[in-house]
C-alpha cells in the first residue's frame, strides 16, 4: 500500500473492514464522496453519525433521484445513486446479489422509493444512517423473530454517544441485527445462546455473555492501534504490519515524558540502534544523533529530518516543541531510506505533527515546573589542602614555599568557585493546544512556551512557538492542506567551555584556587592570572564570564507547507506539495571593559538560510480479488538551500551602555564579513509495492538525485533499494499455532548515500582577506588549504534482515533486526604534506562498516486492574574502518591544553571508529615522573625512545551496546513510569582532568584524589606522580577511563483526578504529576557526567572527549495536564 | 484524463532544467584571476599574510627564537626552550606551525609567479616586477627555513602540486635564494611602492644577510655598501629611552632606518602585532591585550650585568615582579597601550632595518679583509652613537670607540656584542650566534647552559614526514628527533 501519509486513517479503516468481511463486507465506492468520510478518524466518523442524524432523513426525504436503466445490474445502480447523491452504500456481497439484472425506470423520487423498487421481491432489506446506506438480508432480521428469547440492549462507544450500525451477532452463528440509529438493538435469541458478539468497524470487538440476563448496555472499544498501527514512511504511509523495512516509531507520549528543548533528547533510549549523545548540557545545547554507527568522516553523521515532507536543513530540530508531535518514525534500513537517496545514509526521522479531528473541539493545556542542580560536584582541594599541595611541588621544584606554615594553618575550606557558579536553575514548558473542525475542515493550533535557565548562572534558553495545522476538502477531488511552524528561540550562553588551564568559565569553575575569593576587598574582580606568581597566566575568574560577557543568540524559525491534492479517479492521487524553511539567526556578543585585559569588544552577525521545496508525486493504490494488491508512487522534487551572512565587530568602547548596537563607536571596528552559498538538489523518485495473498510482501524504490554540490559528470546518484517480507503467521500451517499471535520476516538490500561535502568543494575558489602595508589594509587573495578535488557521491550499501514475534495474543512481542552498512567512496580528507601549502584535499576513498543486531520487546506484564507494561530494547553495533587513502591513518580529535597536546582519537584500517590513540604509562621513574611503554620505533622494535612509534590503541568510544527500559505501572489512577537508560562500553578520554589532576605548574585547583594519593618517595606506588612544574606528561590511557553508565532517565508518577466522579463535567480530563531526570546514575566515570561530547557535531568522528563541558543537571518537576 | 496527465507531465518537466544544478558561487575563482595589476598585488599580499599571522612572525616564531638568547628565559610553556634541550611536543607543534606558515607562503608565491605570466592585462613590466616581490619573498621565506632546518624539500611553481618530493641540501636551498634575490634585485623599483613592500634595496639588503650567514663576506660587505652609498637610509636620532618608541612605537608608520618589515596595524580583528602579547605583562598596562609576559631576564644575566647603564637601549628593560624574584626584568621596547585585543598592537616588526646594514657591513669587512678598517668602525660607532643619544653621524669621542683597540677577532666580537644589543627581540640573535659558530661558548658563559646539539635545528615536522614519502622519516629527520 503505497497511498499519501495523509492517508493514515484510510489506511486503518480499509484494514478493519477486512477483518469484518465475514460480517458485513462493506464495498466501498466513488472514491471522492468517500473521501469525506474516510478521511475521519471512525469514532469521530460515529460522533458525527450521531449529531447528524437529525439531517440524515432530510438529506434522505430532499434528495431527489432520476433512474432511468435498462438490463443494468443492482451495481450499476448504486453506483448511478451515488454519483447523484452523497449517499453510499455499504454492503456484503455475499449477502447481497448486486450482479442481478433489473430495469429501473423512476423520476425525481426519494431514494427510499427506489430502494424499495430495486429490491422488491428480493430478500434484502435497507437502513439509511445519514448518507450511509446499509443492504442486508432479510434473514438477518426474520431470523430475530423466530422462537426464543427476547434480549435487547444498546451500544455506545467509550464516550458514551450510540453507535447505529453495529452488528450484534450470535456467537457461532450469522443471526443477528443491525443497531438502529441511536444505537439500540433487540432480538430474538435461540434459548440455549451463550453469547452475543457485537462488533462495528473500527472498533474492538466484544462477547457479552447472557447468562440470564436480557438487558445489556455494550460499550466499545475503539480497536487499539498495535498491528493495525499506521506509521509514516518517506513519501507515504503504511500499515505497521505490512512494513518491510526497518522503522521503529515513537509516539507522543513517549516524546512528551519530561520537558526538553529537542526531540531527540526525548529519544534517547526509546528506538534501538539510536544513540543520542548530549554535546553539552547548556540549556538548548545540541545534540549528536548517531543511527546505526557513524559512516562518514567528512560528511555529516547526523539523520536526515523530515518534518511533516519537509526534509530540513538544521542538524538538530528545534523548530518544534514537544508537544506538537505526534509520533516520529526512525527509517532505518536501505528499504526505508533509499527513498530518500542522497540524504538516506545515517537513517531518516520523519517527525508528524499533531492533526485536527471533526468532532468536538478539543482544549488541552499542559504546564510543568522543574528545578535542575548539578548532577554532582566535583570533589576539589580545599584551601589548606591547596597551599599545602603548592608548598610540596614548590619543595620538590628546590623552590621557597609559596605558603607560610602561619598562612596555611590560616586557611580553612577557603572559598566553592563551583557552589558560585552552579546555580539550581528552573525548567518550565507550558503548552495549549486547540484541535477540532468538521467533515471537510479540520485545524489543530498549538502554542508553547519552553524556558529554561541553565546551572552555570546567566545561561538560559526559550523557546516560543506557534504551530497550526489546516486541511479542508475543497470538493469531490481536491484537498487542501496547510501546515505552518513559527519558532522563536533565544539564548543566552555561559559556554566558555574546553580551554587551558582555567581559560574558559568551566575550566575556571574548578581551577581557581579555593584560597581566593572571586571579589578584591575594594569590591572589583579578582584577577587571578596575577594572583599567585606561580599561577597560569591564562586563568580568568569565572565571574568575568558571568557578569561581564553576553553572548546572545537568537533564531527566527518559520516551516511552512502546503499541498494540493488531486484525486481524479480512484486509487490515483496527484500531491503538490510545496514547502518553505527559513530561518533567521541573530548573534550578540559583547565584552565589557570590566572583563580582564579588555578594551570593551563587540560583534553582532546574522545569518539567514532558506530552503525552498517542490514535490511532485504521483501515488496509486489497487487491489485485485484481494489477493493482489499493488501500490506505486513516483515523483519529482526540487529543493535548493541558500546561506547568506552579515557580520560586523568592534574592539575599544568608551561605554559598555552601546554594547553590541554602536559597532561605529569602536575604537577599532572590525573588517566586515559577508558570505553566500546556494545548492540544488534535483531528484526522482519512484517506489513500487506488491503483496499477494497479505502474506508476501515485495517493496522496490528508487531515488536518482542530482546535486550541483558534485563534479561535472558526477552531479546524479542513483539509489535503489529492494524488500521482502513474509507475513508467515498468514499461512495456513501457523493458523492452529495459538501461543504465536503474530510473525512475520522482512529483509531488504539497498544504497544511499551522503552529499558528505559543502557547496563549491570541487571549485578552485579564492578567499579574501587583509594585510597591512603602511598602516592601511590591503586585500589579499589566495586559495585556501583545501586542495579542490573532482568529487563523487559517497554511498551506503545496507542488508537488513529482521522478524517481528508476538507471542500469547500479542502480549509479548520481540523485534529484531541484524543489518550490515557499506560505505563506500568514502568522501576523505587526504592530508597533504605541510610543504605544499595545501594541507589537505579531500577525495572519493576509504570505505566503512558497520553491522549491528537490535532488539526491541513489548510486553504487557500484567492486565487487569494493575497494569505493567514494559519495553526494552538493546542493540549492538560494531564499526570497522576497512578501507582509508592509501592505507594513512587519520588522526582526528584534538586535544590542545599546552601541557599536553595530541590528537586523541584514529581512523586505522581494521580498527573501529575513531578509536583513541596514544601512550601507554608504565608507572614512575625514580623521582616520580610518570614514563610510558617503549612499543616500537621506525624499524618496528622497541628502540629505548618514546616517540610517536610507541603510540597505540588505548580506548574505544564506542558502546558495547546501549539500552533503554521503559516500565509503566497503573493502578485505578496512579500511573508509575520509570525509564531507565544506559551505554555500556564506552570509553571516555577525560581532558579536563589534564589541568586539575596532573599539570601541577600553574597553580590549578586539583581533585582531593590528587592530594591524597600522588607519588613521594615514601609512596612510589601512587595514583598521580610527583607533584612538581618540571613534569611533561604524554596523551596515555591514564586519561581513558570506562564511560559506562546506567541513568534513571526519568520517573514519574502521575494520578487522574476522577473529574466525572467530582462533578468538574467540563473537563476532559485532569492529571497532575510529578517527576524527576537523572536522579540515579551508575557510573565509574570521575568527572561530571559520562554523557558528554565535547567535540560532537554533525560530523565529528571524534567522540567521547570531555574537555570542561557544560555539566549535565538532574531535575525535579511538578507538572499538570488539563483537557477541556 | 489528457489534462490531468498534461499537468502532471508539466510539473515534472518544469525543473528538468540542467542549469539548475550548476554552481555560481559569488566568489573569485583561479581560473580566471591574476589577469589585472590589482588582482596580482591582491594575490602578492597573499604571500605575506602566513608570514604575519600571530602563529608564525607575527608572534610565536619571535617568542621562540628569542627565547634563545644570552640575554633571556622563556616562561610557562617557553621555558624548557631557554635550556637549549631541544624541543617537546608543544614547542614542536610550534615549529611545525611555522613550517606550515612559510610553506604556505612560498605556495603564495609560486602561484604568483606561474600565473602572472599569463596575465591577460599585465604588460611586461608588471610581470616582470610582480615576480621580482613574489621572489624576493620566496627567497626570504626559505632563508628563514633553511637557517632553522637545514635543508628543507624545494617547491617552486613548476613542482608546487606534487606531493611527494624529497628533502633537499641546504646548499640548493641557498642556490634557489640567490636566484631568487638576484631576480629581485634586478627587478625591484628603486623606492618601494608601499612602506612593508621590499624594494631593490630591500632585495640587496637581504641578500647580503645571505651571504653573511654563508660566510661570503666580501659579498656580504659589497652588497651592504651598495645599500649604505644608496643614501636613501638613515638612523631615527634618539635622546631617550622613550624615543626609541620613534622607530618602534604603535603609531609609527614607516622610518628612515626602514629596510624591510612586516608592518601591523591596530586597524581590525587580529591584523596587529600579537608579539607583544608575550612580551608584556597584564599589570603594566603596556599592552591593551593584557599579556603572557613569556619572555623576561634578571638583572643578574651576564650579559644585563655587564650591560652600560647609560646605553638608552639598557633602559628598554624595567624591573617587574613576575612572582620569579625581585631581580626580574621585562622589556618594554614593543609596547601598545592602546591596543584593542590580544591580536591588536600597532607596532611593526623589523626584519632589516639600516643599523642592520650598518653593522653587517662592519662585520663582513673585517671579516674579509682580515682587519678591521675605519669605514667599518665608523659604522659601527653610527649605531653605537645613536644608542647614547648622539648624532649617529658626528663622531663623539665620549662613546666612540677606537680603531686601535682592536684586532680582527675582538672587532668582530665587539660587532657581535653591539648587535646583540641593538637588535634584542627582533629574532636575530639566535641566528648570529649559530652563524658565527660561537653559540655554545656564547650561551654558556651567560646563562651557564649546555646547548645540545638537537637544539641548532628543528624538527622536520612530522605533517611532512608522515604524507611525504619522498622523505625518510629516520634517516632524513634532523638530528636528536
Amino acid at each position: 500500500m503505497l497511498p499519501d501519509k495523509s492517508d493514515a486513517q484510510k489506511i486503518q479503516k480499509t484494514k478493519s473492514f477486512k477483518s469484518m468481511k465475514n460480517l458485513i463486507h462493506l464495498y466501498r465506492r466513488k472514491p471522492a464522496k468517500q473521501k469525506i468520510l474516510l478521511t475521519m478518524r471512525l469514532t469521530l466518523f460515529l460522533l458525527v453519525i450521531s449529531v447528524f442524524s437529525a439531517f440524515s432523513n432530510t438529506y434522505a426525504q430532499k434528495t431527489k433521484l432520476d433512474i432511468n436503466v435498462q438490463n443494468s445490474t443492482v451495481k450499476d445502480v448504486l453506483n448511478e445513486i451515488e454519483t447523484q447523491s452523497e449517499f453510499f452504500f455499504m454492503y456484503n456481497n455475499k449477502q447481497v446479489d448486486v450482479e442481478r439484472i433489473v430495469n429501473l425506470d423512476a423520476k425525481s423520487t426519494t431514494v427510499d422509493v427506489v430502494l424499495e423498487k430495486l429490491f422488491a421481491g428480493t430478500n434484502v432489506n435497507f437502513k439509511v444512517v445519514n448518507r450511509q446506506i446499509l443492504l442486508f438480508p432479510n434473514n438477518l432480521i426474520n431470523l430475530a423473530e423466530q422462537q426464543g428469547k427476547k434480549v435487547s440492549g444498546k451500544v455506545t462507544d467509550q464516550s458514551g454517544v450510540a453507535i447505529p450500525g453495529a452488528a450484534v451477532v450470535v456467537k457461532g452463528t450469522t443471526t443477528g441485527v443491525s443497531t438502529d440509529n441511536d444505537g439500540s438493538f433487540s432480538l430474538v435469541i435461540p434459548t440455549d445462546t451463550k453469547a452475543l458478539v457485537i462488533s462495528f468497524v473500527g472498533m474492538k470487538s466484544q462477547e457479552v455473555v447472557i447468562a440470564g440476563k436480557t438487558t445489556f448496555n455494550v460499550v466499545l472499544e475503539e480497536e487499539t492501534i498495535g498491528l493495525e498501527e499506521v506509521v509514516a514512511i518517506g513519501y507515504g504511509t503504511v500499515k505497521k504490519s505490512d512494513l518491510t523495512g526497518s522503522v521503529t516509531s515513537v509516539k507522543s507520549n513517549e516524546i512528551k515524558a519530561f520537558a526538553s528543548s529537542n526531540v531527540m533528547q526525548s529519544l534517547s533510549g526509546r528506538a534501538p540502534g539510536v544513540q543520542v549523545s548530549q554535546n553539552t548540557g547548556a540549556p538548548g545545547g545540541s545534540v549528536s544523533v548517531r543511527i546505526r554507527g557513524t559512516n562518514s568522516i567528512q560528511g555529516s553523521n547526523e539523520p536526515l529530518y523530515v518534518i511533516d515532507g519537509f526534509p530540513f536543513t538544521g542538524s538538530n530540530p528545534t523548530v518544534l516543541s514537544n508537544s506538537d508531535i505526534e509520533s516520529v518514525e526512525i527509517l532505518k534500513d536501505a528499504s526505508a531510506t533509499a527513498i530518500y537517496g542522497s540524504r538516506g545514509a545515517n537513517g531518516v526521522v520523519l517527525i508528524t505533527t499533531k492533526r485536527g479531528k471533526a468532532g468536538k473541539t478539543t482544549v488541552d493545556f499542559e504546564s510543568s515546573y522543574g528545578v535542575q542542580t548539578l548532577r554532582k560536584k566535583l570533589n576539589m582541594m580545599n584551601a589548606k589542602e591547596y597551599a599545602t599541595f603548592y608548598n610540596e611541588q614548590a619543595a620538590n621544584d628546590k623552590l621557597a614555599p609559596y605558603f607560610t606554615q602561619d598562612q596555611i594553618n590560616g586557611f580553612g575550606n577557603g572559598y566553592d568557585w563551583q557552589n558560585m557558579v552552579f546555580v539550581a536553575a528552573p525548567i518550565s514548558n507550558t503548552t495549549l493546544s486547540i484541535n477540532g473542525g468538521n467533515e471537510k475542515t479540520k485545524f489543530s493550533v498549538s502554542g508553547t512556551l519552553f524556558d529554561q535557565q541553565g546551572i552555570i548562572k546567566g545561561s538560559n534558553y526559550k523557546k516560543y512557538s506557534l504551530r497550526a495545522y489546516f486541511s479542508t476538502d475543497i470538493n469531490e477531488m481536491l484537498s487542501f492542506e496547510y501546515g505552518a511552524t513559527l519558532t522563536k528561540n533565544t539564548t543566552s550562553r555561559q559556554n566558555s567551555s574546553g580551554g587551558n588551564r582555567g581559560q574558559s568559565l568551566i575550566g575556571g569553575a574548578i581551577s581557581a584556587p579555593p584560597t581566593l575569593t572571586p571579589y578584591n576587598d575594594d569590591g572589583s574582580f579578582r584577577v587571578l592570572a596575577t594572583a599567585y606568581p606561580f599561577i597560569s597566566n591564562v586563568i580568568i575568574n569565572p565571574l568575568n564570564f558571568i557578569n561581564e560577557q553576553k553572548d546572545d543568540g537568537e533564531s527566527n524559525i518559520v516551516l511552512a507547507n502546503a499541498s494540493l491534492i488531486f484525486e481524479p479517479i480512484k486509487d490515483l492521487k496527484l500531491k503538490i506539495y510545496g514547502g518553505v524553511e527559513n530561518t533567521d539567526n541573530r548573534s550578540d556578543y559583547y565584552q565589557t571593559t570590566n572583563f580582564v585585559n579588555s578594551q570593551g569588544s563587540a560583534s553582532a552577525s546574522s545569518s539567514n538560510n532558506v530552503s525552498l521545496l517542490n514535490e511532485n508525486t504521483l501515488s496509486y493504490n489497487k487491489s485485485i480479488n484481494d489477493k493482489h494488491s499493488f501500490g506505486a508512487v513516483i515523483g519529482f522534487t526540487y529543493q535548493d538551500f541558500l546561506y547568506r551572512y552579515l557580520g560586523g565587530s568592534g574592539n575599544g568602547f568608551l561605554s559598555n551602555v552601546t554594547e553590541d548596537f554602536d559597532l561605529g563607536g569602536a575604537s577599532t571596528p572590525g573588517i566586515p564579513s559577508s558570505s553566500y552559498s546556494k545548492s540544488v538538489l534535483m531528484s526522482y523518485l519512484g517506489r513500487i509495492n506488491y503483496s499477494f495473498n497479505n502474506r508476501y510482501l515485495f517493496t522496490a524504490s528508487v531515488r536518482a538525485d542530482g546535486s550541483s554540490k558534485y563534479s561535472e559528470g558526477s552531479k546524479w546518484g542513483y539509489f535503489p533499494s529492494g524488500a521482502f517480507a513474509w507475513k508467515i503467521k498468514e499461512e495456513g500451517f501457523m493458523k492452529n499455532v495459538e501461543l504465536i499471535s503474530d510473525l512475520k520476516f522482512r529483509s531488504s538490500y539497498g544504497y544511499t548515500g551522503s552529499q558528505a561535502i559543502n557547496a563549491y568543494a570541487t571549485l578552485n575558489q579564492l578567499s579574501s582577506n587583509k594585510t597591512i602595508f603602511g598602516d592601511a589594509l590591503y586585500n589579499a587573495i589566495a586559495p585556501g588549504t583545501t586542495l579542490p578535488g573532482d568529487l563523487r557521491w559517497e554511498t551506503t550499501e545496507q542488508a537488513d534482515m529482521g522478524f517481528d514475534i508476538a507471542i500469547l495474543k500479542n502480549r509479548f512481542r520481540l523485534s529484531a533486526d541484524a543489518y550490515l552498512k557499506n560505505t563506500r567512496d568514502l568522501l576523505n580528507s587526504v592530508k597533504l604534506p605541510s610543504s605544499l601549502g595545501f594541507t589537505q584535499t579531500i577525495q572519493n576513498v576509504g570505505q566503512i562498516r558497520n553491522k549491528g543486531l537490535e532488539l526491541a520487546l513489548d510486553a504487557k506484564i500484567l492486565t487487569g486492574e494493575f497494569k505493567w507494561d514494559m519495553n526494552a530494547n538493546i542493540a549492538f553495533n560494531r564499526s570497522k574502518v576497512i578501507k582509508l587513502y592509501g592505507g594513512q591513518d587519520i588522526l582526528t580529535g584534538s586535544i590542545n591544553v599546552t601541557f599536553i597536546s595530541d590528537n586523541s582519537s584514529l581512523l586505522r584500517e581494521g580498527l573501529p571508529m575513531g578509536v583513541f590513540y596514544g601512550f601507554k604509562k608504565d608507572g614512575y621513574d625514580s623521582t616520580g615522573k610518570e614514563i610510558y611503554k617503549d612499543l616500537s620505533s621506525a624499524n618496528g622494535k622497541p628502540d629505548g625512545i618514546i616517540n610517536q612509534f610507541d603510540k597505540t590503541i588505548i580506548g574505544d568510544p564506542n558502546p558495547d551496546f546501549i539500552y533503554g527500559l521503559n516500565s509503566t505501572m497503573s493502578y485505578k489512577n496512579l500511573e508509575l513510569t520509570l525509564f531507565f537508560q544506559g551505554s555500556q562500553g564506552n570509553d571516555i578520554v577525560n581532558v579536563s582532568g589534564v589541568g586539575n589532576t596532573l599539570d601541577y605548574g600553574f597553580g590549578l585547583n586539583m581533585t582531593k584524589d590528587v592530594y591524597n594519593d600522588h607519588w613521594t618517595p615514601t609512596n612510589t606506588n601512587a595514583k598521580y606522580p610527583v607533584l612538581t612544574r618540571s613534569s611533561s606528561m604524554r596523551y596515555s590511557d591514564r586519561l581513558v577511563e570506562d564511560g559506562s553508565f546506567l541513568r534513571l532517565r526519568n520517573i514519574q508518577l502521575m494520578y487522574t483526578l476522577p473529574t466525572q466522579k467530582l462533578g468538574m463535567k467540563w473537563f476532559r480530563n485532569l492529571q497532575i504529576y510529578a517527576s524527576g531526570q537523572n536522579l540515579l546514575t551508575w557510573t565509574k566515570y570521575s568527572w561530571w557526567d559520562p554523557e558528554v561530547n565535547s567535540q560532537g557535531g554533525a560530523n565529528s568522528t571524534a567522540q567521547g572527549i570531555d574537555h570542561y563541558s557544560y555539566p549535565t543537571a538532574k531535575s525535579v518537576t511538578l507538572g499538570i495536564k488539563v483537557g477541556f | 484524463m489528457k489534462k490531468i496527465l498534461y499537468v502532471i507531465l508539466a510539473s515534472f518537466i518544469l525543473f528538468s532544467c540542467k542549469d539548475a544544478l550548476v554552481e555560481s558561487p559569488k566568489s573569485l575563482a583561479v581560473e580566471t584571476f591574476y589577469n589585472t595589476p590589482a588582482e596580482v598585488e591582491a594575490a602578492i599580499a597573499a604571500i605575506y599574510s602566513p608570514l604575519r599571522d600571530g602563529g608564525c612572525m607575527g608572534g610565536l616564531y619571535p617568542t621562540q627564537i628569542e627565547c634563545y638568547t644570552d640575554y633571556g628565559y622563556g616562561r610557562g610553556s617557553h621555558a624548557m626552550l631557554s635550556n637549549f634541550q631541544g624541543l617537546d611536543g608543544t614547542n614542536q607543534t610550534k615549529t611545525d606551525g611555522f613550517w606550515g606558515y612559510f610553506y604556505l607562503s612560498i605556495r603564495n608565491a609560486n602561484i604568483v609567479i606561474g600565473n602572472t605570466p599569463k596575465g591577460t592585462k599585465l604588460t611586461p613590466a608588471d610581470t616582470c616586477k610582480y615576480i621580482a616581490e613574489a621572489k624576493f619573498l620566496r627567497a626570504f621565506a626559505y632563508f628563514t627555513l633553511v637557517r632553522n632546518w637545514g635543508g628543507v624539500p624545494i617547491r617552486t611553481e613548476k613542482n608546487m602540486t606534487v606531493q611527494n618530493i624529497k628533502r633537499n641540501a641546504a646548499e640548493e636551498v641557498y642556490q634557489l635564494i640567490y636566484s631568487d634575490l638576484q631576480f629581485a634585485e634586478a627587478n625591484l623599483p628603486d623606492n618601494a611602492p608601499l612602506a612593508g613592500k621590499p624594494s631593490k634595496w630591500s632585495a640587496k639588503t637581504l641578500l647580503a644577510d645571505v651571504y653573511f650567514s654563508q660566510g661570503k663576506n666580501a659579498e656580504a660587505r659589497d652588497k651592504a655598501k651598495e645599500v649604505i652609498l644608496s643614501n636613501k637610509y638613515s638612523l631615527v636620532p634618539v635622546t631617550t629611552a622613550d624615543d626609541y618608541s620613534k622607530i618602534f612605537g604603535p603609531e609609527v608608520i614607516t622610518t628612515t632606518e626602514e629596510i624591510f618589515y612586516l608592518k601591523f596595524s591596530r586597524l581590525g580583528n587580529y591584523l596587529g602585532f600579537s608579539y607583544l602579547m608575550y612580551l608584556n605583562h597584564p599589570g603594566t598596562k603596556y599592552y591593551g591585550g593584557g599579556g603572557y609576559y613569556t619572555i623576561y631576564s634578571t638583572t643578574d644575566n651576564s650579559v644585563i650585568a655587564g650591560w652600560d647603564k647609560k646605553d638608552l637601549r639598557y633602559s628598554l628593560w624595567y624591573s617587574y615582579n613576575i612572582g620569579l624574584g625581585a631581580n626580574t626584568i621585562l622589556t618594554k621596547k614593543f609596547v601598545d597601550p592602546l591596543a584593542p585585543n590580544a591580536g591588536g598592537g600597532g607596532n611593526d616588526f623589523p626584519l632589516y632595518r639600516y643599523g642592520d646594514v650598518l653593522l653587517m657591513y662592519a662585520e663582513a669587512d673585517c671579516r674579509a679583509s682580515g682587519v678591521p678598517s675605519a669605514d667599518a668602525l665608523e659604522k659601527l660607532n653610527m649605531v653605537h652613537r645613536r644608542a647614547y643619544g648622539k648624532n649617529p653621524i658626528l663622531p663623539d669621542t665620549s662613546v666612540d670607540f677606537r680603531l686601535s683597540d682592536y684586532n680582527k677577532d675582538s672587532f668582530n666580537d665587539l660587532v657581535l656584542k653591539e648587535r646583540g644589543f641593538e637588535t634584542q627581540f627582533e629574532g636575530k640573535r639566535w641566528l648570529d650566534l649559530k652563524r658565527t659558530g660561537k653559540v655554545k661558548a656564547i650561551i654558556l658563559a651567560a646563562t651557564g647552559k649546555v646547548v645540545a646539539d638537537k637544539h641548532l635545528l628543528w624538527p622536520i615536522p612530522v605533517s611532512e614526514l608522515n604524507y611525504n614519502s619522498a622523505i625518510d622519516p629516520t634517516k632524513d629527520q634532523n638530528p636528536g628527533y
